[in-house]
């Protein structure tokens, strides 16, 4: 099975939703958005995932990495600091 | 056919992915990131629906189910730290 079978279009636009929010979660001096980006980097991981055909991984990745990680996540932020500083 | 129509509606839905995900980039605020993760897991959430009619495999629309419920919580917890704090 070569790669064009394996990934279609819908596939790819996926891949190309992971790749933005996971620059968008490094690159982001917000720690709130950076929280968000991660969110959606592993809810659309889970879609790709699932695409993959293993179910069971989609829905422990959609269990943890959208739910616990992302409310997890939030408290931390709230009990620091929202904006990250810049390096001295 | 019918493969190709889902195909389609899929590829459709993967584009409105990605126009959420620039309003999640440019969005300012913290309740526009918080819609944008919103649209973005009502997007995901019928194509998994959809993926699971196309391979005919009916575990995919447990999958579905448990996501829509956590991304729920965590929309939920977003706004609700939007508002006041979690």
């Amino acid at each position: 099975m070569d790669i064009v079978t394996l990934f279609n279009l819908e596939d790819l636009l996926i891949c190309a939703v992971i790749l933005v929010a996971a620059l968008g979660a490094v690159l982001h001096r917000n720690l709130l958005a950076a929280v968000v980006f991660a969110g959606v980097v592993s809810l659309a991981v889970s879609y790709l995932f699932l695409r993959l055909s293993a179910p069971d991984v989609a829905m422990t990745e959609a269990a943890i990495g959208a739910g616990i990680t992302t409310v997890i996540f939030l408290i931390a932020v709230r009990r620091t600091e929202e904006v990250e500083r810049e390096e001295p | 056919m019918v493969d190709l129509l889902l195909d389609l509606a899929l590829s459709l839905a993967a584009g409105a992915a990605l126009l959420a995900v620039y309003r999640l980039l440019m969005g300012p605020g913290a309740a526009s990131r918080a819609v944008a993760m919103d649209v973005l897991s009502l997007i995901i959430m019928p194509m998994m629906a959809g993926y699971a009619l196309y391979s005919g495999r009916m575990i995919y629309l447990d999958v579905a189910l448990v996501y829509g419920i956590l991304s729920f919580l965590g929309v939920t917890s977003l706004a609700r730290y939007a508002d006041k704090g979690v």
